[in-house]
């Protein structure tokens, strides 16, 4: 398949080379200092917005860092070889506790973005939950009863009987595995608080709800291990393959902004539910190395923090100023996020992880 | 900053011309991807795609439990990974080396039934359950082939299935579930209705375009492939059943190995946009998968015809697949009680030319079958009826054994006994595959998967030729594909030969003769 080149067209060739190469030292001598690399964990959600080019830009430009990752679920990446790792950058206080149980006080953490946990489904589920009086709509916003919803889901009821034939099974709510993913993990928790009477579980009450809990996810099988794949799964294949799954709300906000072509065709099919009441999920940033720390002032820097929100859907310090949610052009979208509740503590989440798993 | 850009619109200009003179890809390096063989049809797709990118893609076919164990061992020197389904790279990625895994297309697995069958059948006329096709096999209305559970993603995913209309379960199956013996007899039955079983899904596709067989279960883009071709020939085309109670689908998720390489990160993203990018996506979508967010696109409507049973509107509703642990106890039961036996000639190439390497090669080969544990790690492990045996040969039979129903001691043995056996002269395959056929001619070939499985490394030059072969072949009147694996100075077009005339398959072991015996072994 190759030809050879022409020794002539070669000899250009090298002189270009030469003269390019000369062009880079130029550029290295009279330019900045290369930018530090910094490795660590990431969760699957937070990709798209350490990948924006333009977060990219600010961090190296003004503070001199470069963040490289590999994607892990946020409990899994507590656990996993950190041998030169820089930090990690799970998506909730449960990591964090998780990490100072094992390892102890780490360089540093800040937290840096928040999302309230959502459901997503499908037109035609929400219309039908609606009508059996589990979501209801205020102010063009759609909640979701947890209590009604995990009394279906326990009761093994099928989709057929709550009106929906055209899906096989029975009720269920695709999660990531709540013993590796954060999503996971935080519906465990919130559906605990749930089945526990809409209050907080503390290690009295756990007991009680361990073994309807441990009931919901042993009908689940097969989980996902991160949020991303199962948010793309979800828009991809379609109501059938994940009639309703658990994410985050930053998931749907990013995506209307970077494919806006493909977020068009499904706009009007995606409703977004919030729980009522929710829970949020803090990403908090684990710097583990000297360099790791170097990271934490550029992701807190203001145009960062804005670009969070306008591109990537993370409510961030700057949400609270301008509360402009218009901007994303996703249906059903909260101004404000109002209804929240505590997640359990991390005695009570270890133990909802361990007898998860 | 100006005389930098300069150079470097130059270097650009300078490279392109370079590309446009190497006339293909190769000037951003090289992309290794291991992928399931279901991507075979997307080669014209790829080879657009490393015009457009520069980036030479180098493609390597393997089963989806294979591409789970390698991902277990780091992903092996792959740069990207491609399998059929993204729940083997979640099993897989222990290491956390994937990243940017997106979902390319997706397809259900379906079962093909040749049309008039299914029109016979009534499947063309209501919602089809995998117990109304039960029912069918169980009255002897239908036959059909399969891959194995164990090799490929399609015949695993279509295995779950069953499983959960045979416990006669909405919701996820359970460890205790499969401990089930009455669901054991019923699925063993049921698998005594597969004609013919393979490795790969392709592979099943392209086997059943060369017989007459009823039916398949594969993906529909496979099948929408297969009709393309049957039409094309004017035979009937198959119809495609989606089991309501049994459907799974395959989301064919292309994910980057990230061993540190900045270079190959790039060509991968350059390759991933490529395959996403909605002139990509398009003609994805030509060949019969399912891509996009927003359904079957206008221009690619009359791909998914109606007429075949495909129905793009229908809401897909896969049955929840089980958890590792559950999944991977399910495919040693399928490996070691609930599928077909297997009985399998291995033809073994003795003449002098193996002494050295090529004798070591076959006997790491063997020892990966016959000793159970080292199989295992494959999911390749015998079955407790199968029967194995083993036909040593040069220009003549030197001798043979058979294993009936074998305990791991027995095929230890087996393999004592091969390995300490003397090499003789010269070379003659067709004697040995006649002897092959005539210990296949003892058994109820229905009660089992037969294949003859012929190693060499010569040209046959021994008295038989293959008007012999095929004389005995027509004599047994047996359906056995005879499967070679070549490695040395073998003589393809011999075993292409014998390939051809029994709808077998010629492996090529010269780089690699492990993983191709592996390969074959995925075929019964």
């Amino acid at each position: 398949m190759k030809k050879t080149i022409n020794p002539r067209l070669l000899g250009l060739l090298l002189l270009i080379v030469i003269a390019a190469g000369t062009g880079i030292i130029y550029q290295m001598t009279a330019g900045k200092k290369e930018p530090i690399r910094l490795t660590g964990y990431l969760g699957g959600e937070k990709i798209g917005f350490i990948e924006d080019e333009e977060v990219q830009e600010i961090l190296r430009d003004q503070y001199g860092i470069e963040i490289d990752y590999s994607k892990a679920g946020s409990l899994d990446m507590v656990i996993l070889d950190q041998e030169g790792m820089d930090y990690l950058f799970p998506s909730s206080q449960t990591a964090l506790e998780y990490y100072r149980e094992l390892k102890g006080e780490p360089a540093k953490s800040e937290i840096i973005l928040n999302t309230p946990i959502v459901l997503y489904t499908h037109k035609i589920v929400s219309d039908v939950l609606e009508e059996q009086g589990i979501v209801s709509e205020e102010d063009g916003v759609m909640y979701l009863d947890m209590a009604e919803m995990a009394r279906i889901i326990t009761e093994e009821r099928s989709w057929k009987e709550i009106g929906l034939p055209e899906l096989y099974g029975n009720v269920s709510i695709d999660t990531t595995d709540p013993a590796k993913s954060n999503s996971g993990n935080m519906f465990a928790g919130l559906l605990a608080n749930t089945l526990n009477g809409g209050v907080t579980v503390d290690e009295e009450a756990l007991p009680r709800i361990l073994p309807q809990l441990q009931e919901v996810f042993d009908k689940l099988g097969y989980m996902e291990t991160s949020s991303s794949d199962l948010f793309s799964q979800f828009l991809k294949m379609g109501v059938g393959a994940k009639p309703i799954i658990a994410g985050y709300e930053s998931q749907l906000l990013e995506f209307a902004v970077e494919q806006p072509d493909d977020f068009a065709k499904i706009k009007d099919d995606i409703v977004m539910l919030y729980p009522s009441p929710t829970v949020w999920s803090t990403h908090i940033y684990i710097a583990l190395t000297e360099n790791g720390e170097m990271a934490v002032d550029g992701l807190l820097d203001p145009q960062v923090q804005e670009l969070a929100w306008e591109k990537h859907g993370f409510r961030t310090s700057v949400y609270s100023a301008a509360t402009d949610t218009s901007g994303f052009g996703v249906n059903g979208l909260a101004k404000d996020i109002t209804r929240v509740m505590q997640m359990p503590d991390y005695a009570v989440m270890r133990q909802i992880i361990d007898s998860l798993q | 900053m100006r005389k930098i850009l300069k150079h470097m619109s130059i270097a650009a200009a300078v490279f392109s011309l370079m590309f446009v003179l190497t006339g293909c890809g190769g000037s951003k390096g090289e992309l290794r991807i291991l992928s399931g063989s279901e991507n075979q049809e997307l080669e014209a797709i790829l080879e657009k795609c490393e015009k457009e990118t520069g980036v030479d893609i180098q493609m390597t076919y393997q089963g989806s439990v294979d591409i789970m164990r390698t991902l277990k061992e780091g992903g092996g020197g792959y740069d990207a990974v491609w399998p059929a389904s993204s729940i083997w790279i979640s099993m897989g990625d222990e290491q956390h080396k994937v990243k940017y895994a997106e979902s390319i297309s997706t397809t259900p697995v379906v079962f093909g039934i040749r049309k008039s069958l299914a029109e016979e059948l009534g499947f063309t006329q209501k919602d089809v359950s995998v117990k109304d096709i039960l029912a069918a096999i169980d009255e002897g209305k239908l036959k059909f082939c399969m891959t194995s559970a164990t090799q490929s993603n399609s015949g695993a995913s279509a295995y779950i299935g069953f499983l959960n209309a045979f416990l006669d379960k909405e919701g996820v199956i359970t460890q205790e579930d499969l401990e089930d013996q009455q669901m054991q007899d019923e699925l063993r039955k049921f698998f005594s209705g597969v004609e013919r079983s393979s490795g790969s899904s392709d592979w099943l596709k392209e086997m059943f375009l060369e017989s007459d067989y009823d039916a398949m279960v594969n993906y529909e883009c496979l099948i929408i492939s297969a009709n393309k071709t049957l039409t094309e020939r004017g035979e009937e085309p198959l119809y495609v059943v989606y089991p309501y109670d049994g459907l799974s689908i395959a989301d064919s998720p292309l994910g980057y190995l990230d061993h540190g390489d900045q270079e190959k990160e790039e060509a991968f993203l350059a390759v991933q946009e490529y395959l996403l990018s909605e002139e990509a996506q398009s003609d994805i979508e030509a060949t019969g998968r399912r891509t996009g967010y927003g359904g079957v696109s206008e221009e690619n409507k009359e791909v998914f015809n109606s007429d075949w049973g495909i129905d793009v509107d229908r809401i897909l509703s896969p049955i929840p697949m089980p958890d590792a642990p559950v999944l991977l106890a399910a495919l040693n039961l399928y490996q070691t009680e609930l599928r077909k036996p297997s009985l399998t000639v291995y033809c073994l190439d003795y003449s002098g030319s193996m002494y050295g390497e090529g004798m070591e090669q076959l006997l790491d080969a063997m020892y990966l079958i016959l000793d159970q544990e080292e199989a295992g790690q494959y999911l390749l492990q015998a079955s407790s009826r199968e029967v194995d045996a083993a036909v040593l040969f040069d220009d003549t039979v030197l001798d043979m054994k058979e294993v009936k129903e074998p305990t791991s001691e027995d095929l230890m043995k087996l393999y004592d006994w091969i390995s300490d056996y003397p090499m003789g002269g010269g070379t003659d395959i067709y004697n040995a595959a006649i002897e092959g056929l005539n210990i296949l001619r003892q058994y109820d070939l229905s009660e089992y998967t037969p294949a003859i499985i012929l190693m060499t490394d010569g040209q046959s030059n021994g008295m038989s030729d293959f008007d012999d072969f095929k004389a005995a072949y027509d004599a047994a009147g047996l359906d056995v594909p005879v499967f070679s694996i070549m490695f040395g100075n073998a003589e393809e077009s011999q075993l292409e030969e014998l390939a051809e005339y029994s709808n077998g398959r010629v492996f090529d072991g010269r780089d690699d003769l492990v993983g191709a015996f592996r390969s074959v072994k995925g075929y019964n």
